[in-house]
């Protein structure tokens, strides 16, 4: 078990007030440590999820944030993993932490996804996340190549754009109870379907907005845990795993198979099964990419029915993506990961300052991020500490 | 506000997939071969799914069939088939209409290997 002993982030958004991703790190970095209790002195490595220098224009960046931070002669590294990048450098830091390689440790993820570069060149960087030689070169888009697996996964659940309107609905709604959005306010069916359609099914906002910010998190070691911070959630669990990077490749291009992989490990870590889970952010970088996430994290069975039903609502049985996900939240892609920890630990501690907080905190929650079209997958399960 | 143009010349050398690329750039599609079990794969895959690190290369007619497809602002690709392959492949579609299925392998512009697919019919005529 490893204790999240501080936990905050930036307000995700198109930055152009004049502050840099270093002053983001900042800022999330300092209020997670305010919230952890413990001083900076006793932070004994700092890692950094940062997924590209294209955007940041700053090679080694894990030295420079060490040196912003103040965290003087403390060793940094930088973890990248495509989207999955923050998910993975907190999988880094539970590692190093149950390693005994560190007793506190700090999880930084941030990226300037969006004012730094035209939203053309970004999503031209983003093109060569896949397989840079072959659906890079050939022009093939991250929305493109989501919206040919959702297709083989909407045909099998028999779903349509309605399905797909509804999550872009619903997240928005849940959004607008969470002040670090990105987008702020709700659309309507008729906007959504008469927004212009990027790569078919999938319309603009069926597609999660370039964002800027930062997120951090605090870990230590159960047994450097300060008695005022005993009740800080703990990671119970985590899970990795990989598909092919070329949808071609895969023998079931609609489903998101590194997932149920992931899903498994993170479980059997955790010593749960995956009903236990009583909220989750998962990946929605596309409105449909929720929905495949959920089945193959093995969240639902009948998914269509589910999310007609309100299951995955704020008052349903399994709340998804309080924070708007992707979709609203937004998603600086080192820090997205990050940031999906952050929300589920506030949520789990009771809090998280969106007014979707539920009054009784549940006693698992689930954290998902992917990079690629679930290429990478990286699970984190938070549990209550006396549920750990 | 600090302004920096950055502008990046690539030359990428495309070590084991040289005779790949260097097909595509010609239009013809070479398709790896496994030695161990015959699995044939286009895109190429350096370690075939049985395990086998050994193969060779081999052209294929060029010719594939639409599986899937999405089109939008992004353009228009598809999920295809090429004939003789095992595996499917993410494909560029141009000037596809909406009964065009197949499709055969296209002179990418420039000295970059795309894999873009012009309709059967237009090509022959």
């Amino acid at each position: 078990m490893v204790a999240i002993l501080g936990a905050a982030m930036t307000k995700f958004d198109r930055r152009k007030d004049g502050s840099s991703f270093r002053d983001w790190a900042f800022e999330a970095f300092e209020l997670a440590l305010d919230r952890s209790q413990i001083d900076r002195s006793d932070i004994d490595f700092l890692i950094v999820a940062s997924e590209s220098d294209f955007f940041t224009l700053q090679l080694n960046p894990s030295s420079i944030l060490s040196s912003d931070l103040g965290l003087g002669n403390t060793p940094s590294v930088r973890v990248e993993g495509g989207g999955a990048s923050g998910q993975l450098a907190v999988h880094a830091g539970v590692n190093a932490v149950l390693s005994r390689q560190a007793r506190h440790i700090a999880v930084v993820g941030v990226d300037p996804s969006a004012s730094q570069l035209s939203g053309d060149t970004i999503r031209s960087l983003y093109g060569y996340s896949f397989d840079a030689w072959t659906d890079g070169m050939t022009g093939a888009t991250s929305t493109v190549l989501y919206a040919l697996s959702a297709q083989v996964f909407m045909e099998r659940h028999r779903i349509d754009e309605s399905h797909l309107n509804q999550i872009t609905i619903q997240n928005r709604s849940n959004a607008m109870a969470n002040s670090f959005a990105h987008l702020g306010r709700k659309h309507s069916v008729s906007e959504i379907v008469g927004s212009p359609v990027i790569a078919s099914p999938y319309r603009r906002l069926h597609c999660s907005p370039l964002s800027d910010g930062a997120a951090a998190i605090i870990l230590s070691a159960e047994d450097a845990v300060p008695n005022r911070r005993r009740s800080a959630p703990r990671i119970v669990g985590v899970g990795a795993a990989n598909d092919n990077p070329r949808l071609g490749n895969r023998e079931d291009q609609g489903h998101f198979g590194a997932k149920t992989k992931a899903m498994k490990k993170a479980c059997s870590m955790a010593d749960i099964a995956p009903k236990d889970i009583g909220l989750a952010e998962v990946y929605d970088a596309f409105a449909g990419a929720q929905s495949q996430a959920l089945f193959a994290l093995g969240l639902s069975h009948e998914i269509r029915r589910e999310t007609a039903d309100g299951r995955f609502s704020p008052s349903g049985e399994l709340p998804v993506n309080l924070s708007g996900g992707l979709l609203v939240q937004g998603a600086p892609v080192g820090a997205t990961g990050v940031a999906q920890v952050v929300n589920c630990a506030l949520f789990l501690e009771g809090r998280n300052a969106s007014k979707l907080q539920p009054s009784t905190p549940p006693s698992h929650a689930l954290a998902d991020t992917h990079g690629g079209v679930c290429t990478n997958s990286a699970i984190t399960i938070l549990a209550q500490p006396d549920a750990a | 506000m600090i302004k920096k143009d950055l502008t990046l010349e690539y030359t990428l050398s495309p070590g084991w997939m040289q005779p790949w690329v260097d097909g595509l750039l010609k239009g013809v599609a070479i398709a790896r071969n496994c030695q161990s079990c015959g699995h044939k794969s286009f895109a190429p895959q350096r370690v075939c799914s049985c395990g086998c690190v050994e193969g060779s290369w081999a052209s294929l007619s060029g010719l594939a069939t639409i599986v899937r497809q999405t089109k939008g602002a992004d353009g228009h690709f598809a999920v295809a088939r090429f004939e003789g392959a095992d595996n499917e492949v993410v494909v560029r579609l141009e000037g596809f209409g909406p009964s065009d299925a197949k499709g055969i392998l296209k002179v990418p512009p420039g000295a970059v290997p795309q894999i873009i697919l012009s309709p059967l019919e237009s090509n022959a005529e």
